[in-house]
């Protein structure tokens, strides 16, 4: 009897040992909504490339989970040279996937490719302040600007590295080589995209050692992929499934909605009082309750990511107030008049609903609102069109480069794409914060946009938006707030 | 014969070019596809750029004449959001596409014969009045539904089958099944009342007098007759799948085939894609009407098809 159940305890001592010494496989699957066309990382700027690709290629500069800027292949944060130069030093011992050294010809490659107007690149958005880049040394390369642009550090945190030579001559869009934590492996079209775990990369082997990439646009089928085992990851969960998941995340993400009033509009919307009544009129804590279940807040007073630089803290939500509401549109001779309220439905989250929710709060203080939801090109055109402004137009506004710029100017400068003011001194307020170097002497120009936005009630902001996440049990990963799906910060209990 | 192809190929030819015209403006004519392409962002000089770039700053008669001339080498343009031909993209779904409705409508067809024909044998019996209520039950449930509920039992409760995609044979299960259930109905009634239609004619009445046996009067005489009813049906099906279930069916299971292609080209403003999808569609939608006119002939040598 004796020797069996020594033999048995050996084996389970073996067992035991064997298990303990090689790491179990992680493997995980992500469904993301759409698959990539490309995975050139100079080319597009849509969701599906970049959930890839940034795990695949690095930047100058980086951003920690909560969006604190940061150097990433840059050995520090840049120094200015000049009004219109920066001086980055680059990490030492950093190498691309195909064995190439990262230096500054790969900068410089970068560079040139990403501005070349031949490449007609959609990120130019993003980058269009930039004239060229130089090589110092090996390690140091230098990045200069049409004008002062005092925000090209956050810009750096967009643009993608890649390989000089591969670069130049490789097939970049379809076999991607980069110096991040996650090499492509493969890409069946249609399918999936694989990627596996660099053990070269410069900051320490990543946890999870292999990634599928699946594409699936429909919500409901991502969320049964999700129940039914296959995903370990999805984007977009809508609140109401939150508790119906084996595991959520959620985070403050970087859409604030706003509803920009049409100040010039002939009419009650050109009359302060009215607008500011359109604002008191809103409970959007309800909203945030009945809508979002709790997962959004109200916005801090105007359009700006609380994270963003130049948000200003000072600004406070606007209170719920419709008796006050009432006695404005009674004053400004408002009352039973009509205004136009237009958006579209299906891009962004709950935004029929926001709509339809703020109109009815509208109408409760005596207005009369027609709401238009729009087909989304003729939603672009209303939006950024030169027709007749609707009174109010819903956008999800997002901010990617977590600086105020582009939120001021897109909807507060007059010549905004999407600002319906014709506020002079506003613009040039905006015009002097794009090109002010000082870091402190810029944040006052913003607190005091922000400030008169608010006084004269240029927009109704409504919420922060926050992502959620559904995930498997297994998953461990704590969202970030710049939306990328960094595999490296991920990792699975088995 | 070939003069009749012939022609109708000619005729088939115009069609297509007729629809392609449709499309063609109106992929121009509502919204401002250079708005659609680029980012909010861009500016007004970069869209001038990029509408020069694409051709569309060009006269729409000679944007036009141009589409025609490229079509005769296939050349459809670069699709804008997939930056490679759009040709290339057509051509690599088209096939998931063709494999889905094939199985789907394939196992409609081959199940609805032999349940139309159990159901006419004994009419009101209880397997008819069975088949019956069933086909009632599939004809009446939308396809979108029909998909998520399949979802919710054999994937997520069951996890028999994988929820979306298309790696495996299994992942062709669900969707085929889905895309089929409606079909299957449809034929199975066709085929139930065409039989029972045929065997009250005196012709199967008089074969069984003199004393045929049943089943040989159904196979020889009467089954020729219901094939034609059923294969007019079944082409209607297939037509009806490639123009527009697909498109469901492919969404809802994240199949990569051509009506999903569409969709998202049509989201993303891609008219190139779209307007070499729309070309593929009906160049495929001639052929098969031609193709079912030749069957015809096949099955019925009396069909006149000059």
């Amino acid at each position: 009897m004796l020797l069996p159940r020594l033999c048995l305890a050996g084996a389970v001592a073996l067992g035991t040992a064997g298990l303990a010494v090689p790491a179990v496989a992680q493997d995980i699957t992500i469904a993301i909504g759409s698959e990539p066309s490309t995975l050139d990382p100079q080319l597009r700027d849509d969701g599906g490339e970049r959930q890839v690709n940034d795990n695949i290629y690095e930047t100058l500069m980086a951003r920690s989970a909560t969006g604190e800027l940061m150097p990433g292949l840059a050995e520090a944060a840049p120094t200015q040279i000049d009004e219109t130069t920066w001086e980055f030093e680059l990490r030492d011992g950093v190498t691309f996937h195909n064995g190439e050294p990262f230096n500054a010809d790969s900068v410089v490659t970068s560079v040139e490719r990403i501005i070349d107007p031949a490449n007609n690149s959609e990120q130019m958005g993003y980058l269009n302040t930039i004239s060229g880049a130089e090589k110092v040394d090996d390690d140091t390369v230098r990045i200069t600007t049409t004008g002062p642009d005092p925000i090209l550090p956050s810009r750096m945190y967009w643009m993608k590295m890649i390989p000089a030579e591969y670069g130049k001559t490789g097939n970049i869009g379809e076999e991607p080589v980069g110096t991040g934590p996650y090499k492509f492996v493969s890409w069946d079209r249609g399918n999936d995209i694989v990627l596996e775990a660099n053990a070269d990369y410069w900051d320490g082997e990543p946890a999870v050692d292999k990634v599928t990439y699946r594409f699936v646009g429909e919500s409901g089928t991502r969320l049964s992929g999700l129940m039914a085992g296959e995903f370990d990851v999805i984007t977009n969960l809508l609140p109401e499934f939150v508790s119906t998941v084996p595991n959520a995340a959620a985070v403050d993400g970087l859409e604030t909605s706003v509803l920009i009033l049409g100040t010039d509009n002939e009419g009650p919307m050109s009359d302060p009082k009215v607008r500011e009544a359109l604002n008191l009129a809103i409970d959007r804590d309800a909203m945030v309750e009945g809508l979002f279940q709790g997962y959004a807040t109200v916005a801090g007073g105007h359009h700006i990511n609380p994270r963003a630089f130049g948000f200003n803290a000072d600004l406070e939500p606007y209170a719920y107030d419709p008796e006050k509401a009432r006695e404005l549109i009674e004053e400004a001779g408002a009352k039973g008049k009509t205004i136009r309220l237009v958006g579209e439905s299906g891009r962004w989250l709950k935004s029929r609903e926001q709509i339809e929710t703020v109109a009815q709060y509208w109408t409760e203080i005596g207005l009369n609102v027609e709401i238009e939801v729009q087909e989304f090109s003729q939603y672009l055109k209303s939006l950024m069109g030169d027709g007749p402004r609707p009174d109010a137009i819903f956008v999800a506004n997002s901010n990617e480069l977590m600086d105020a710029d582009r939120e001021s100017s897109f909807i507060y400068h007059m010549e905004g794409a999407a600002a319906s003011n014709s506020d002079a001194e506003m613009a040039k307020m905006i015009d002097d914060a794009r090109v002010t170097t000082d870091t402190g002497e810029r944040e006052a120009l913003y607190h005091a946009i922000f400030q008169k936005g608010r006084d004269l009630n240029y927009t109704a902001p409504l919420f922060n938006l926050q992502d959620i996440y559904g995930m498997s049990e297994r998953m461990s990963w704590q969202p970030r707030t710049d939306q990328k799906l960094l595999i490296k910060e991920m990792s699975v209990s088995e | 014969m070939a003069r009749y192809i012939l022609a109708r190929l000619w005729q088939g030819l115009l069609v297509v070019l007729g629809v392609t015209l449709v499309v063609f403006v109106v992929t121009r004519v509502v919204g401002n596809p250079v708005d659609l392409m680029l980012p909010l962002s861009a500016t007004a000089e970069q869209r001038a750029a990029f509408a020069q770039q694409i051709g569309l700053d060009q006269p729409l008669p000679l944007q036009f004449a141009r589409f025609v001339g490229d079509l005769v080498t296939l050349d459809f343009g670069e699709s804008v959001w997939q930056r490679r031909p759009a040709a290339e993209v057509v051509f690599e779904r088209l096939p998931n596409t063709m494999l889905l409705i094939a199985a789907g409508l394939g196992a409609a067809l081959l199940l609805a014969l032999p349940l139309g024909i159990i159901a006419a044998t004994r009419p009101d019996g209880p397997v008819d009045r069975l088949i019956v209520s069933a086909g009632l039950l599939g004809l009446s449930m939308p396809q979108f539904w029909v998909g998520l509920i399949l979802i919710t039992i054999f994937a997520v409760n069951l996890k028999w089958l994988p929820t979306s995609g298309a790696t495996t044979w299994a992942h062709l299960i669900l969707p085929a099944v889905t895309l089929g259930l409606a079909p299957l109905a449809r034929l199975t009634m066709l085929t139930r009342s065409a039989v029972i239609d045929e065997l009250n004619k005196p012709y199967v009445k008089t074969a069984r007098a003199k004393g045929m046996p049943a089943h040989r009067v159904l196979g020889i005489h009467a089954l020729r007759n219901v094939l034609i009813g059923v294969l007019t049906l079944a082409g209607w099906e297939l037509i009806l799948a490639l123009s527009g279930y697909t498109v469901v069916v492919e969404t809802v299971f994240a199949w990569p085939g051509l009506g999903l292609t569409a969709i998202q080209a049509i989201q993303r403003g891609d008219l190139f894609l779209v307007q070499a999808i729309v070309f593929v569609i009906a160049a495929l939608i001639v052929i098969i009407n031609l193709a079912l006119d030749l069957a015809f002939k096949l099955i019925d040598p009396r069909i006149d098809v000059r």
